[in-house]
């Protein structure tokens, strides 16, 4: 009896200790997976590459001078020392998410996953870098040291172009997993692997483009990806927006309308298109943003403030509605129109004057297209002497000025006004401009607060007048 | 004592029956307790002599009384002597008070054992039911408010079932979203406490205690340190609150009624200035957004006659009203005991439309089954909830509301909204509802069985379930014709959050004494504790078909799911040696099994010693010195975490065209978590004097809570915003005084008071490496004027950063400073304006210096007048409310906007600055253009003006009451009546600007407890209530 006894008691207590073991074991978080299919890595990453674009072109917009704050001494305006945490979390989540997409489509096999992932990847690296410079990347996104080192800007240039290079070989094969293909997943194209290929090339072709103040460019190099390139508008890299999740430049002109001030346009913009600057109209205004209650442009000057000019009705803003500001607007990461910019850049660069001319008039007219601008008034354009000036007398600045029209609030304009070292016509400093630049534009960001105080012992210490390594 | 009692009322009785006097009367009477219940074995003396008598079983008494004898004295232990004039009365009855103060106070300590507080190595404090009542607070939380030392418990506002959070010794956690508050255990089971915010604006969610209906409670006993929280473990790392509810008792049938009215108003208001209207630059603009930067009144009255201003936010506010009605019955027999309650309360707020109910029904009971077994049951049930207005929008477009405007003129006969642009207050308080519907259950079944006279078990089982529904309803267009809607599109969202925690607790006591002196009491226990919640939201965006708010009815339908589950076991043991009833030593220990830890480091141990040495019972003390106990202890405590920090997940997105994103969440969980450790040392000495009128306990304790488990924010380029890791370690230190006393004590008139006082300081001892700090919150501020509280290591908790006013400093601004200045004078820049200093600079800290608590009773006769006046002292906030006031011109201080004046403050040569400036919009008198005004464009940019101090004084509640007296109750059928008015939350000082202070827009879960928002304001409220026992 007595062992029957001691058995019983150790069999209870050894159902007790499992038992128990059994029921705490109930952490496996219910509410998340553990593990992320590639469809929907791809969906996120996809659509928050147009968010992210966006993000650093409601940065750019006002140091290029396409947008103005209504307020006077608007921080942005005036280039203050802003730590801009929220872009730099946004990029680095995207670029997080493309990273563990590059690690399951190479288990799974998934080549065309991978190269679309490589792409993507090198659209937000080039953002970043472009705005920050040298920033952690080789050891980054797995949380390998929780202050992970800096690599070089001119480094992470080279690994651009090999992500894209190697995007392009990967979609240029077969696919080598036929279960894992990119499709409705893939906002930008759909999984079309030949636009892919095409947006791949154009984005070589500007960041070679980028080099164009140092020793390493080559007008050759540009030219033949850009060849490689779109061959129409329809072609365009743009990410699509929907009812239920509207596109972010649609949402500043809804808040505006709201009286949450934003997306006021700048006096530079409108006098660089309504006359005031070279003396003809552009027909794009009333495509790009609103008039005022008379019917006129009237812009702020960055830095100045509204004055005495009512919240609605006195200036003009991003209004709801049009190419760049409906709900369902695309939002475009790169376009057959830069392209064709890049191309003309080039020609003239590389001294061939005809082809330079050809693709400046091509920009033009296939961003005017775009934007809806009807052919009449394209042509009118297109034909005014002052515009269409031939292939002998074309300048680099005549390329400029008409590019930063027709690249209307995206964050390149920012990367060409650095290389053109801020040479648009009439183009000055912001009023009440932060005292520590000295009149001069900024020429970078500031590292966020997130990196200054979680990674100061990596963060290289810089000004907003330091420069990223192409911009020499 | 007991002995002695004994003793000297055995002698008197001696005495009574041999000594007889020649001229005597007889006197007879009946003395009860509060609750009406017969006291047998009451002494009656009559004054000066040894003659008296003892009640019977049926607490009566006849004395003979000689003529000349003036008093007599009644007594019995444990409650307080009463002197009642005899005059010519012959029959005088009398209700004795039970007495707080005695030695002989038994307190309940963890999982409900009773102990004499003697014999305690710790600092309990305890509340009886009444005084929780006369607070005539609906949420059990206020009811504490001043009434204990070393708890801090602030309203997060005035809307009907707001929340109130309640803080034990300080913030122990360095997590921002950790939960500071104490554990609450109702009759020996956890109840859950939580506080669910509204997702989208701040509506004023209840805390889950405001569920419980305070007439229920028949005693509070707060647990204040880890060693007398030691069983409890990880729940109580933040002390405990162990609540008593009431039981029935054995005789007769009682029955209790209590009614109560009660009106509310708002109790501070800012100074609002009445001279500038709608429009800006001083014009008058009638559709202007601009409230009150227009043209003075007088100007406008003489282009437009009949214009006028309107006090816009008091017009507003309406009086708030309150019925509170209870009904208990209770009685028991002599083996069991019921007692059944039914209330309802109703609440509606001082902002039209807000409201709140509660109706709560117990029944609690217990049956002695042999004189070894005895069964006991408690059962309540309660639905709660209101409507929650979106103050905080109510009173941003209250500020934005022309002053020129009737705000009471809110909707259109269509239905519409009546505006001239402005979305108008009362229109969107009236129709973006939010409703909440709360059904809860708390029951419990508790076993006793004393195997003998050394050894019992008790075996508790604990159920508290919940459903909390909620709708939320913006409308959309109404479809009438020229509208304008609150929203374009309108949504509905509907919330469901069930709740159940499960509680079972065994514990097995042997008390033995070893020798004739030393007693021992041994406890071995066990406890399972399981929770499981489920959260889902359904929302539907855009409606079809105007005015009808459903599901269905919707182009766009979203949902959510978030499931919580945790379970914790424990083993504990708890031993307690009784020297000679002077020297009380005990030790506990405990391990714990929690769930929510990686499972190699899911068991820890810890154990507490605790010693308390009443030295006046084994040394001579001085006469006047009743009692002395010193008492020490040390304990630690381990603490688990939250479920699921152990893992790597994805997220997932809403959809979008049939796609669903998936994204690293940005939080990385560690399989490597090992349990935080508290420690904490405490001593104490307890004293009276003066024949029990004067006390105190004093407290002084130091808790280092040590590898706390936090989010730690890293470098994005991680993959990661944070990791969660054991990262910090966070001190407090405090004092605690509790000081009684009776400073008048007459026949007719007694005056008794009762003090608490803490002071608490805490340090932000470590955080990780790498680490530099910890945002804990921040609320918005007009152009830079953002306020951020945050923790750096060897800082204050709640030290509050933002922008300031340049200070001099003759040598150039010190290289790294950290902290504004106040005392140095202001740089003013060549425009002749305050520099802005944009570097974030410690500008103030949230917790306070000290609290204080001071309660008076008065009695004169049938009279009692009771007050508890309540301070807190030196807490900074950010009042967003001054800074949106700031930026729209709405308060006096804005009267002096078209002056000139010369700032106080020096030129950055350090010369007296003597530059005039004109502080209007636009060109000023000298010309020059000062664009939006000096109180737009510099004064509301800067975090330093709104960072205030919310120091208060506070009478917290006042009470007159009267009794009705023997004589005229003996003609009634009941047993008791009391009539009674009372004052709730009257400020009596404060330095702070806005409504009262007391207030923020985090609700009682939230830490960041330093950022008012746009709260909803607080209210004094006035009752009259009547109770009646039969």
């Amino acid at each position: 009896m007595k062992i029957l006894y001691k058995l019983t008691l150790l069999v209870t207590s050894f159902l007790m200790i499992t038992g128990c073991n059994d029921y705490l074991n109930i952490n496996d978080d219910p509410n998340n997976p553990t593990d992320a299919p590639l469809s929907g890595l791809m969906a996120r990453t996809s659509f928050e590459t147009g968010d992210n674009v966006q993000n650093v072109g409601s940065i750019t917009s006002f140091y290029v001078q396409y947008l103005a704050s209504p307020n006077p001494a608007s921080s942005t305006d005036v280039m203050e020392p802003i730590p801009y945490d929220q872009t730099w979390f946004e990029l680095y989540d995207v670029m997080t998410d493309i990273s563990d997409m590059q690690v399951l489509a190479t288990e799974e096999e998934a080549s065309h996953y991978l190269g679309i992932a490589n792409i993507l990847q090198a659209i937000n690296l080039g953002l970043t870098v472009d705005m920050w410079g040298s920033i952690p990347y080789s050891e980054a996104f797995f949380a390998q040291s929780i202050t992970p080192p800096y690599d070089d800007d001119q480094q992470l240039y080279s690994e651009i172009l090999s992500l894209l290079n190697e995007g392009i070989t990967l979609l240029s094969a077969p696919n080598t997993n036929d279960s894992f293909e990119p499709a409705t997943d893939d906002f930008i194209y759909e999984g079309d692997v030949s636009l892919w290929i095409k947006a791949a090339n154009a984005l070589r072709a500007r960041y070679l483009l980028h080099e164009s103040e140092t020793p390493s460019f080559n007008a050759q190099s540009v030219l033949s990806a850009t060849d490689a390139g779109f061959d129409a508008s329809e072609e365009n890299a743009t990410v699509s927006y929907f009812d239920v999740q509207i596109n972010p430049w649609a949402l500043v002109a809804i808040n505006n309308e709201d009286l949450l001030l934003g997306g006021w346009i700048s006096e530079q913009l409108i006098e660089s298109m309504d006359g005031t600057t070279y003396g003809y109209v552009d027909p794009r205004m009333p495509y790009m943003f609103g008039t005022t209650d008379e019917g006129v442009f009237i812009g702020v000057e960055n830095g100045a403030g509204r004055g005495d000019a009512a919240e609605q009705g006195d200036r003009s803003y991003l209004v709801e509605g049009g190419y760049y500001t409906s709900r369902t607007s695309s939002l475009e990461i790169i376009t057959f129109s830069e392209q064709k910019f890049i191309e003309a850049e080039a020609a003239l660069r590389a001294s061939n004057p005809t082809r330079a001319y050809q693709a400046y008039l091509d920009g033009i007219e296939s961003h005017m297209q775009t934007i809806g601008v009807p052919q009449e008034e394209i042509l009118i354009y297109l034909n005014n002497p002052l515009v269409a000036v031939g292939s002998g007398n074309l300048t680099l600045d005549l390329i400029f000025k008409e590019k930063y029209i027709a690249l209307f609030l995206n964050p390149e304009t920012y990367n060409d006004a650095r290389r053109y070292d801020f040479q648009y016509e009439d183009m000055t400093v912001a009023a009440n401009l932060n005292p520590d630049l000295n009149g001069n534009f900024a020429t970078r960001l500031v590292y966020p607060d997130s990196e200054t105080q979680r990674n100061s012992g990596n963060v290289p210490t810089v000004t907003l007048l330091d420069k990223i390594w192409w911009d020499q | 004592m007991k002995k002695f009692f004994t003793f000297w009322m055995i002698s008197w009785l001696v005495c009574a029956s041999i000594v007889t006097y020649a001229q005597q009367r007889t006197v007879t009477g009946k003395v009860t307790d509060a609750e009406g219940n017969s006291m047998p074995g009451v002494s009656v003396v009559i004054d000066q002599t040894t003659q008296g008598t003892v009640t019977g079983p049926d607490g009566v008494y006849t004395l003979e009384v000689p003529v000349g004898s003036e008093t007599l004295v009644f007594s019995f232990i444990g409650y307080t002597t009463q002197q009642i004039a005899v005059g010519n009365q012959t029959t005088i009855n009398v209700t004795l008070e039970e007495d707080v103060t005695q030695l002989q106070e038994v307190v309940v300590t963890a999982f409900g054992v009773e102990q004499q507080k003697r014999s305690l190595g710790y600092s309990v404090q305890s509340l009886d039911g009444a005084e929780i009542a006369k607070t005539q607070q609906p949420n059990l939380v206020n009811a504490l408010q001043g009434q204990v030392a070393g708890v801090q418990i602030t309203n997060s506002g005035g809307a009907p079932g707001m929340s109130s959070r309640i803080l034990i010794r300080g913030v122990t956690s360095l997590n921002p979203s950790g939960d500071n508050q104490p554990l609450f255990v109702v009759d020996g089971i956890q109840i859950d406490n939580s506080t669910f915010e509204s997702s989208g604006t701040p509506r004023g969610l209840s805390n889950r205690v405001a569920d419980l209906n305070p007439n229920d409670i028949a005693s509070i006993n707060v647990l204040k340190g880890a060693a007398a929280t030691a069983l409890y473990g990880v729940r109580a790392a933040n002390g405990a609150i162990i609540i008593t509810t009431k039981k029935g008792k054995s005789g007769q049938l009682q029955v209790n009624f209590k009614s109560s009215f009660g009106v509310e108003e708002v109790n501070h208001y800012p100074e609002f200035q009445q001279k500038y209207g709608q429009g800006f630059s001083g014009e008058y603009q009638p559709t202007s957004f601009w409230p009150s930067y227009g043209a003075p009144v007088e100007a406008v009255q003489q282009i437009e006659p009949g214009y006028r201003m309107y006090e816009t936010t008091k017009e507003v506010m309406q009086t708030g009203k309150i019925y509170d009605n209870y009904l208990s019955v209770s009685g028991g027999g002599e083996n069991s005991t019921i007692f059944a309650s039914l209330s309802y309360f109703d609440q509606e707020g001082v902002i039209p439309f807000s409201d709140w109910q509660r109706v709560s029904a117990k029944l609690s009971g217990s049956v002695a089954v042999s004189n070894k077994f005895e069964v006991q049951g408690s059962m309540v049930y309660s639905n709660s909830g209101g409507m929650r207005v979106p103050h905080d929008r109510i009173m941003e477009t209250l500020q934005y509301w022309s002053y020129s405007r009737d705000p009471k003129d809110y909707i259109n006969p269509d239905g519409s909204q009546n505006t001239y642009g402005n979305t108008n207050p009362l229109y969107a308080a009236r129709f973006q509802t939010y409703e909440d519907n709360v059904d809860r259950f708390i029951g419990n079944i508790n076993l006793k069985y004393n195997v003998s006279d050394w050894l019992s078990f008790n075996y508790r089982i604990g159920l508290d379930v919940y459903s909390d529904q909620r709708e939320e309803i913006t409308p959309g267009p109404l479809g009438v014709a020229n509208e304008t809607p609150l929203s374009s599109t309108g949504f509905i969202e509907e919330t469901r959050i069930n709740s159940r925690n499960l509680t079972s607790t065994f514990i097995a006591t042997v008390n033995k004494d070893i020798t004739d002196r030393l007693n021992a009491t041994f406890r071995v226990g066990n406890d399972v504790f399981d929770l499981r919640r489920n959260n889902i939201v359904a929302r539907g965006n855009e409606f079809v078909v105007p005015r009808f708010y459903h599901l269905s009815n919707v182009t766009e339908q979203l949902t959510g799911q978030f499931i919580t589950e945790r379970r914790l076991i424990g083993l504990y043991g708890d031993l307690t040696l009784n020297y000679d009833d002077f020297l009380f030593l005990n030790i506990t220990g405990r391990n714990d099994w929690s769930s929510t830890l990686p499972e190699e480091n899911r068991s820890f141990f810890y154990s507490s010693i605790n010693l308390g040495f009443v030295f006046s019972d084994l040394w001579e003390m001085p006469a006047f010195i009743d009692y002395g106990k010193f008492r020490a202890s040390y304990a630690e405590v381990g603490k688990d975490t939250d479920p699921y920090q152990t893992q790597l997940v994805y997220t997932t997105t809403d959809p979008l065209n049939g796609q669903v994103g998936f994204t690293r969440s940005n939080v990385l969980g560690s399989d490597q978590l090992t349990p935080e450790r508290t420690s904490s040392i405490e001593f104490g000495l307890d004293m009276t004097m003066l024949e029990n009128r004067l006390g105190f306990d004093l407290t002084w304790y130091k808790s280092n809570s040590a590898d706390q488990i936090l989010q730690v924010p890293v470098s994005n380029a991680t993959g990661y915003t944070r990791l969660i890791l054991n990262a910090g370690e966070l001190e407090n230190k405090g004092l605690e005084l509790v000081l009684r006393g009776t400073p008048v004590r007459t026949a007719d008139f007694t005056w008794e008071a009762t003090l608490n006082f803490t002071r608490n300081r805490n340090t932000v001892v470590d955080i990780r490496d790498g680490i530099e700090s910890i945002v804990v919150g921040r609320q918005f501020g007009y152009v830079g004027s953002s306020t951020t509280m945050q923790l750096i290591e060897g800082d204050p908790y709640g030290n509050l950063y933002g922008t300031s006013y340049q200070r001099y400093y003759p040598n150039g601004t010190p290289e790294g400073l950290t902290e504004l200045d106040r005392d140095r004078p202001i740089v003013i820049g060549a425009d002749g304006f305050p520099v802005r200093n944009v570097n974030q600079l410690i500008i103030g800290n949230a917790q306070p210096d000290w609290i204080a608590g001071l309660s008076n009773t008065l009695t004169y006769k049938d009279f009692v007048l009771s007050f508890l006046i309540d301070t807190r002292i030196g807490v900074d906030q950010f009042s967003q409310y001054d800074n949106f006031y700031a930026a729209f011109g709405q308060l006096d201080y804005s009267l002096d906007r078209n002056a000139v004046v010369v700032f106080d403050g020096v030129q950055s040569d350090g010369s007296r600055n003597d530059i005039p400036v004109w502080l209007g919009q636009g060109i000023g008198p000298d010309g020059s253009n000062y664009g939006a005004s000096f109180y737009r464009n510099s004064f509301r940019g800067v975090s330093e003006n709104f960072v205030q101090d919310a120091s208060f004084v506070k009478l917290r509640n006042i009470s007159l009451s009267y009794n009705l007296g023997q004589n005229l109750i003996s003609r009634t059928p009941f047993r008791s009546a009391s009539l009674t008015v009372s004052a709730n939350n009257i400020i009596l000082w404060t330095p702070w600007q806005s409504f009262d202070p007391e207030s923020f827009s985090a609700g009682a879960g939230g830490n960041a407890t330093a950022f008012t928002g746009l709260g909803y304001p607080g209210v004094s409220s006035y009752f009259l209530t009547l109770n009646l026992s039969l």
